[in-house]
């Protein structure tokens, strides 16, 4: 007599919850006290970001902390929309584009996202061989290991494993914190520069306040954060606390960015080291000031920031681009199953680590290009954000009422009108380059 | 073949061929088999004619019976369905492949003066052709030679995911959905987002979906009982089996369970409730309580009608177990011993009395060793005097031994 053993593999699954019970409780505390909000913030530090804060700082010392204050402020209405765009809907950001705008306008979007995706992955495993050159490590070993390990953890690695990678990696985070306080900054002047806005009007600045806000609030985020919450599967009921996640995540990142402006003013800035040509050396020049040990730190902050952005995006681009095309998506698919996810995973990882093994292709022009292109999908991005965050038969009650519209509409139009500067400056010809 | 693509902004000809507008979007009615399309608006959405006054539509151009003075252009039917803008790149479950796939385009087909929906393209050509980009495509398959073949799922397989609950026009029945196999409702429902989950709960009967709920992962479980009402939530926990049941209700809020067990039938809640005491990682916690017991006294022939009497509810009726008045275990016979034996023969002469069973308090991976060892299918579990309490099945324990199944679900939360 045959026993009736259901036939479908999911049927193994049922039993595994007593297992998943007390991992889920665990994924639970984890998720429940960082969130999606903060894992998006954390991996928003990335090379570039860390590199354009560092460059702030030394350039103009503490006088662009008020941006930063600023831009944190339009990070928060911007997280919120992905917040209740994802509870609300329950889909990610992607999916809800091909639905309401229709297939062409989310090819040319998805297009878009990849060119912007891959030139920030360039930029990050770019920031993955600095790290390993300023302890004097060739970028031949680090790059292709860290693309190994990318790879493998992500992909084949367990959720616990990757789960404790990535909240090592906000560990990593600390460190700059660590940093700015070692360098003994005056707090006075930390704080009035930033409640007291003082443009200095030349190219230089505004180039750079426009790097900085780009590099805070990028496309792939928005892809991302929504992605996370929408996993989380949050109820209506539940936007309050995933508003608290948001705020909370971009607080911390943007306390990470002053950390890192105050060490570099402190330093860099008051000694008249002015100008930075990478992160590697940003760190470099604290050695005089603050000592090995913040070079350490600063160093460690970089590998981890550009180690988890390098894994967050390939695999955030492979997600929101499966999704809007209707492809089988998912990481404990098979090769088979879902060729087209992992082709795009791959394929992002190896365009990566070749840019920088490569010789001759220069690393500057891909992270301008990275910023550009950045710069070119973002206002597309939020505009989509803002017409869906809008839309009553989506959103019934929770769409924008008139004070959030404002808000909303207020940032969306400074981060645009932003951006376009920063286009317009890569133009030549350009009056103020 | 044409295509939804093909309408959409289409020219609209009237009789004389003079020029009248452009093709906005269908309308249809959602009828069986086969959706019909009942008006064509014009771009801009206010102004639609009824079907029945177009002629003919060739190489992109609709062209109208009637002149364009006398074409009677009224408001859109509030009850149909936009074709564009409520099924073209939304999700519908594929009944047939058993997945949700994204509509890039809709197949159309003419049928004694009336347009239907026949089938629903979910792919590369009809992505491309939307695009506008089909015959490149065509092209280039040409020049490797090969066949484009087209991806086109029949409509009457297809079931649309109502994307909007608040509009009435998409309530859709799920029908087809709900003649699948609760696996695999279960898998088409765990990728849907939350909102369209619900829809589908709502229209499954209860025991569809308890079956498709214990399919389920733990998380999505919970999720889903958690946006469910009391009332709908514990008729669906009734019909699951108990052990199943507890293991849902463990992941809730303490008030929810409590209001839960309230509403479930007595008998029911109890059964439940006695299973949540139990730690999970042991026989306690796996066991369930739906099994069959004889008593020794019993003849097969007697034991067989018990058999028939209580095999619905049983989770596993290959083994069944003998006990004394108080329930305590004394032997254990398969079906395979009953059904041979002589139909007036006692249990107790039947019976195998040196019966392999575990404690309440036996971790999962004992349990799973003892039955490996002994070749169980089930395992009976007693307490320390010997009381008979549940017993566990084969599968129960195999989910705890093959850890690694769960980690499709699991790593989503990148995505």
């Amino acid at each position: 007599m045959n026993l009736r053993v259901r036939a479908n593999p999911r049927a193994a699954a049922g039993g595994l919850r007593r297992q998943l019970r007390k991992r889920r409780t665990q994924v639970l505390l984890f998720v429940g006290i960082l969130g999606p909000g903060l894992i998006t913030s954390v991996a928003d530090n990335d090379a570039g970001g860390i590199f354009t804060y560092a460059q702030a700082g030394a350039k103009y010392g503490y006088n662009m902390l008020w941006l930063l204050v600023l831009t944190t402020l339009a990070l928060l209405v911007v997280q919120e929309f992905n917040a209740r765009l994802g509870v609300v809907t329950g889909k990610g950001l992607a999916d809800l584009i091909r639905e309401r705008f229709g297939l062409r306008i989310t090819v040319l979007g998805m297009l878009l996202l990849l060119v912007a995706n891959i030139a920030t992955v360039v930029a990050e495993f770019a920031g993955i061989a600095l790290a390993g050159e300023a302890f004097g490590i060739t970028r031949y070993i680090t790059v292709p290991l860290a693309a190994v390990v990318v790879w493998y953890v992500v992909l084949r690695g367990s959720y616990a494993v990757v789960e404790k990678v990535f909240l090592a990696f906000g560990l990593v985070y600390l460190t700059y914190i660590a940093s700015g306080l070692i360098v003994h900054p005056d707090w006075g002047v930390v704080l009035s520069q930033s409640v007291h806005p003082t443009v200095t009007l030349d190219s230089g600045y505004l180039l750079l306040s426009v790097a900085l806000v780009g590099t805070t609030i990028t496309p792939w985020m928005q892809f991302y954060l929504q992605a996370s919450v929408v996993d989380k599967g949050l109820r209506e009921e539940e936007l309050n606390y995933e508003r608290a996640d948001v705020i909370i995540g971009s607080l911390f990142t943007d306390t990470v960015s002053f950390f890192i402006i105050v060490a570099t003013a402190a330093t860099l800035f008051a000694h008249g080291h002015h100008n930075v040509t990478d992160a590697k050396d940003a760190a470099q020049a604290l050695v005089p000031f603050a000592g090995q040990f913040a070079k350490a730190l600063f160093v460690a902050g970089l590998a981890g920031a550009s180690l988890l952005a390098a894994s967050v995006l390939p695999l955030s681009t492979s997600y929101a681009i499966t999704e809007a095309l209707g492809w089988e998506r998912g990481v404990g698919l098979s090769i088979r199953e879902a060729p087209a996810f992992f082709t795009i995973y791959t394929a992002l990882i190896l365009v990566g680590t070749g840019a920088i093994l490569f010789p001759g292709i220069p690393l500057a022009a891909v992270a301008f290009l990275s910023q550009d292109v950045n710069g070119l999908v973002l206002p597309a991005v939020l505009v989509y954000m803002f017409i869906l965050i809008n839309d009553r038969r989506l959103m019934g009650r929770h769409r924008n009422g008139v004070f959030a519209n404002v808000v909303g509409g207020v940032t969306i139009g400074a981060i645009i009108l932003l951006v376009l500067m920063l286009l317009a400056s890569s133009l030549p010809g350009f009056p103020w380059v | 073949m044409i295509f939804l693509s093909d309408f959409l902004r289409a020219e609209i000809l009237d009789q004389r061929q003079q020029y009248v507008g452009r093709v906005g979007e269908l309308v249809a009615q959602l009828i069986e088999p086969f959706p019909v399309v009942r008006q064509v608006v014009l771009r801009g959405g206010k102004k639609a004619f009824p079907w029945s006054e177009v002629r003919s539509f060739e190489n992109r151009e609709l062209v109208l019976k009637v002149t364009k003075e006398e074409l009677a252009l009224g408001e859109p039917e509030a009850d149909g369905v936009w074709l564009a803008r409520d099924i073209l790149d939304k999700q519908i479950v594929d009944t047939d492949g058993r997945r949700v796939v994204r509509v890039n385009d809709l197949q159309l087909s003419s049928m004694s003066g009336s347009l239907i929906v026949v089938g629903v393209d979910i792919g590369g050509r009809g992505l491309l052709r939307r695009l506008g980009l089909e015959g490149t495509g065509k092209a280039i398959a040409h020049g490797f030679r090969r066949e484009w073949a087209q991806k086109l799922i029949a409509w009457d397989a297809v079931d649309p995911v109502a994307s909007n609950l608040e509009s009435v026009k998409l309530r859709i029945s799920h029908q087809k959905l709900a003649k699948m196999h609760p696996a695999d409702i279960a898998d088409v429902v765990e990728r849907l987002a939350a909102p369209e989950r619900l829809a589908i709960f709502a229209s499954l009967d209860e025991e569809t979906a308890a079956e498709t709920l214990e399919e389920m992962s733990p998380e999505d479980q919970a999720e889903i009982l958690e946006r469910l009402d009391d009332e709908r939530a514990a008729d669906i926990l009734e019909e699951m089996g108990p052990d199943e049941a507890a293991d849902l209700l463990a992941d809730l809020p303490e008030e929810r369970v409590e209001a839960l067990l309230d509403k479930m039938r007595q008998a029911d809640a109890d059964e439940v409730e006695e299973l949540l005491n139990y730690e999970e990682d042991t026989a306690g916690g796996l066991m369930t309580t739906e099994y069959v017991t004889v008593t020794s006294d019993m003849t097969a022939a007697e034991a067989i009608d018990r058999l028939r009497e209580l095999e619905p509810e049983a989770e596993q009726v290959y083994y069944v177990y003998a006990v004394d008045h108080r329930e305590n275990l004394l032997g254990v016979l398969s079906l395979r011993d009953l059904i041979v034996s002589q139909p007036g023969k006692l249990v107790g002469d039947i019976m195998i009395d040196k019966v392999v069973h575990v404690a309440l308090d036996t971790p999962a991976r004992d349990v799973a060793e003892v039955m490996r060892k002994y070749n169980l299918l089930a395992v009976p579990v007693t307490d320390l005097d010997g009381h008979l309490e549940g017993m566990v099945t084969v599968d129960d324990v195999m989910d705890t031994v093959l850890e690694g199944a769960g980690r499709r679900r699991m790593a989503r939360i990148f995505g």
